[in-house]
């Protein structure tokens, strides 16, 4: 979405009297994430209004409340670990610094041992993934599991029923880190279980946040999440 | 005024708290806060179930975002409530006010009784409040226009419905409403 800088305080407001429409609000929660000038407009906007509500009379709540909230909490190790997801990735190629050299041999030399125990392995055994996320709903209910192979492909297995309209599809995400932000796996055409492939990503880590979106027909026009969270979870290395 | 901070300060810990898997941090934003949310929530949804189905939905969310919040992006509170409001207008607009509302006499009834509320929220702010000040400057459309909106969760549809203006003439007031409120309050 194009925001004229011009317009940004006036969507900011309408934003957070909730007066967008589904897809405005929903493109204007993507462009949040890069758009600093926005985001400091939504929060000041939200200051702005936040005493009408603090004001309000509290009600007596439910004494059931708590345990129902309690009930359905999912573990939530998993947070600390995508903050503190330090992407590896190797410098840039032309980076001359001696270190940088030395990287780039040491994992030159690491990488033909990989490849040299890729190939006794991929003739050896069937193929296995590297991790599997197990993905959940904001209930916390299992909704998939997806599993990276680390080869460019993927499995997705749906493990739920989801109904998703004609102009609609659903679209698989990862976050390899928080540098290279949310990267698209592939589409599945319907809500059917997938192989996907042909999305060259750095190798899978554990406790890397694998994801499910409703993106418009074709997938997201941005390439990157835009629409709902339907189901995500965090990568566990097989073991 | 020190109070306020210090509450403000705990609001943020308790959601650390939750990022780093520490449940009490989630129970202690709800003994502070879960009335006020639930009244919140209430008063866009109308039904109380329904309420606390909001705020239990809103707690799993505030949970499992806890990592997203950051202190530039405003004050704990402000997010808190913003992922409730979502919550409670994202049940509206999936159709369900018709749930909320029945026969065509009980939801005039309930239209003038939120009507009402609507306008509470706004004589009960603090007196020496900048939004009541700046909300008082404005004319009673602009404003009841916001209010709608705000604390009613009601659509620029339902707005423009409700005070008998043609759509587009509801929406560039509100906008104007917003203009002048930002102005006065900057």
């Amino acid at each position: 979405m194009r925001i004229d800088p011009a317009d940004i305080p006036t969507i900011a407001d309408e934003y957070v009297l909730g007066l967008l429409d589904e897809a405005e609000a929903a493109a204007v929660e993507a462009e949040i994430e890069r758009n600093a000038e926005l985001a400091a407009a939504i929060a000041k906007a939200r200051e702005r209004f936040l005493p009408l509500d603090t004001s309000i009379e509290p009600k007596t709540v439910s004494p059931t409340l708590w345990d129902a909230i309690a009930k359905r909490l999912p573990d939530n190790t998993g947070n600390t670990s995508i903050r503190s997801v330090s992407p590896r990735l190797p410098s840039a190629g032309n980076d001359n610094g001696r270190s940088g050299w030395r990287a780039a041999a040491i994992s030159a030399m690491a990488a033909s041992l990989i490849l040299a125990g890729g190939l006794i392995w991929s003739v050896t055994r069937t193929i296995e993934p590297l991790v599997v996320a197990v993905l959940l709903n904001e209930a916390g209910e299992v909704q998939a599991v997806v599993e990276d192979f680390g080869n460019d492909t993927a499995s997705v297995r749906l493990l739920a029923d989801f109904a998703v309209p004609a102009d609609k599809t659903m679209q698989v995400w990862t976050l390899p880190s928080r540098e290279m932000g949310p990267m698209s796996l592939g589409l599945l055409e319907g809500p059917q279980s997938k192989t996907l492939s042909g999305s060259t990503l750095p190798k899978p880590q554990d406790t890397q946040l694998y994801e499910i979106t409703l993106e418009q027909a074709g997938g997201s026009p941005t390439g990157r999440p835009t629409g709902p969270i339907l189901a995500k979870g965090f990568a566990k290395l097989a073991r | 005024m020190a109070l306020a901070t210090d509450q403000t300060t705990d609001l943020a810990a308790a959601l650390e708290a939750c990022a780093s898997g520490d449940r009490n941090g989630l129970r202690q934003i709800f003994d502070h806060e879960a009335g006020k949310l639930v009244a919140v929530a209430q008063r866009i949804v109308r039904r109380r179930d329904l309420a606390e189905e909001v705020v239990q939905e809103a707690f799993i969310r505030i949970w499992t975002h806890a990592h997203q919040y950051a202190p530039d992006r405003g004050s704990a509170r402000g997010w808190i409530y913003a992922i409730v409001r979502n919550r409670a207008l994202n049940m509206l607009r999936d159709g369900r006010r018709e749930d909320l509302v029945g026969e065509d006499g009980l939801e005039a009834l309930q239209d003038s009784e939120q009507q009402e509320e609507i306008m509470a929220a706004w004589h009960r702010l603090d007196r020496d409040s900048r939004l009541k000040e700046c909300l008082g400057g404005l004319d009673d459309t602009k404003r009841r226009g916001i209010l709608m909106a705000y604390v009613g969760g009601y659509t620029h549809g339902e707005i423009a419905g409700r005070l008998k203006l043609p759509l587009g003439t509801a929406k560039s007031w509100i906008r104007r409403g917003l203009l002048s409120l930002r102005e006065c309050m900057a």
